[in-house]
């Protein structure tokens, strides 16, 4: 079976890597400086043509190319995950940097989280490339999506994904809350990591 | 510990200071009702003790006027053996206890004690300034969104949010939350202000804690 899209898979291939690049190299950097590591770990994915059909689908757009690239904006998705919430900021201030990249959308879920007590920062960046992409731009454009959190708000997000899977179960508000007040304690918890560490900078 | 005492009679006010900061309380005297209301509205306190029969302002009318500005430190009300209607209304104004003169010092000190003890009961359990909220029972404050406290910082906090816009020392937020005989240094005050300062911001509260060794809870005009 083919791919979504179509010829495009490779360049997606190489942006993604291009990007992660970027954000290893900036961390080796500040390693370098600091000793400090500005992310824990990180991951990247093109999302696999399976997922951006199903989501096509889902979403009713017919299930081409261009609904892939160009309508869909997470056909690349960088996750970063980091140790400290500063530490979120400073790479969403780093990838602004980035010359050939266009902030297109950005959500603060971290000082507005969501009712159920999520907490993340998305970004949708524009990217510009020597390739071409299936508007025949050159340069080509594409989009990339990239997620930024703590490691507990990480671990509360794919926690809570794994229990979402359970629909329509008995007590399901309480259920709700006590998963809220959960993602409360692990964000009290950050905020005082945070504040420990600016503590001990400042000392 | 410090007490707001309002006694008219001079010597009475002279001998209970006496015996008070013999007790390790910090006492400030006041002589007539207006001046309670006035240094309650000034001052954080842990205990107010009045007299009833005063001039300007009664201990009655001066609670009131304390109660309704939603300070609810404990108060001992000083009665005349015949007033029992007095004290009756003095309980219903708000008051959290009496003592009919004369009293023996050992009991009025006992009295203190016990009305300090049980104040974190009496304290309401949901306290709300600016457009912030506090879950004292849930241990939780939000505003945008909602945070959880320690269980010295839900106590620091419903501190502050009782006494908003009063300077208070670190020496008072220290022994209000870790009491006197606790060997912790002192500084662990500005790391809890710390931790409430960064919490009330992860909330996007329109409330912070400001100054450095005298701190006031202070309301924001205006969000960034």
């Amino acid at each position: 079976m083919s791919s979504i899209y179509g010829e495009y898979d490779k360049i997606l291939e190489i942006i993604k890597n291009e990007i992660q690049n970027r954000i290893i190299n900036y961390t080796n950097q500040e390693y370098q400086k600091t000793g400090m590591k500005i992310y824990e770990h990180l991951i990247a994915r093109v999302k696999t043509s399976e997922s951006m059909c199903e989501k096509c689908r889902r979403k009713g757009f017919p299930e081409t190319p261009e609904t892939a690239l160009k309508i869909m904006r997470d056909s690349i998705g960088i996750r970063i995950v980091c140790s400290f919430i500063d530490d979120i900021y400073a790479n969403i201030n780093y990838i602004k940097s980035f010359p050939d990249c266009r902030v297109l959308e950005e959500k603060d879920y971290i000082k507005h989280a969501k009712s159920n007590g999520y907490r993340s920062y998305h970004m949708i960046l524009e990217i510009e490339t020597a390739y071409p992409d299936i508007q025949g731009n050159s340069p080509g454009k594409y989009f990339v999506e990239i997620q930024l959190r703590t490691i507990a708000m990480d671990s509360w997000a794919s926690l809570e994904h794994k229990l979402k899977y359970k629909k329509h179960i008995e007590n399901q508000e309480l259920i709700v809350s006590e998963l809220k007040r959960c993602a409360d304690e692990l964000a009290a918890c950050d905020v005082s990591m945070q504040t420990i560490r600016t503590l001990i900078q400042n000392s | 510990m410090r007490l707001l005492l309002a006694e008219d009679e001079k010597e009475l006010s002279r001998a209970l200071t006496a015996i008070l900061q013999h007790s390790k309380y910090a006492v400030d005297a006041v002589y007539d009702g207006q001046a309670a209301v006035e240094q309650a509205g000034n001052n954080a306190y842990d205990a107010m003790i009045f007299d009833i029969m005063m001039p300007k302002l009664d201990g009655i009318q001066a609670l009131k006027q304390i109660r309704a500005s939603g300070n609810y430190t404990p108060v001992l009300l000083l009665t005349a053996k015949s007033e029992i209607d007095d004290r009756v209304t003095g309980l219903d104004a708000g008051a959290d206890d009496y003592l009919t003169k004369p009293f023996a010092m050992k009991e009025l000190l006992a009295r203190i004690r016990s009305m300090i003890r049980r104040a974190a009961d009496y304290s309401p359990k949901v306290m709300k300034i600016g457009s912030v909220t506090l879950d004292t029972e849930e241990q939780s404050v939000s505003c945008e969104n909602s945070i959880r406290l320690a269980s010295k910082e839900t106590r620091m906090l419903e501190f502050f949010m009782t006494n908003p816009g009063k300077s208070i020392s670190t020496e008072e937020l220290f022994r209000h939350i870790w009491g006197t005989a606790d060997p912790v240094d002192q500084k662990i005050v500005f790391m809890y202000v710390s931790f409430l300062n960064s919490k009330l911001s992860a909330i996007n509260a329109d409330i912070s804690i400001t100054g450095d060794s005298d701190y006031i809870l202070e309301t924001r005009s205006s969000q960034p």
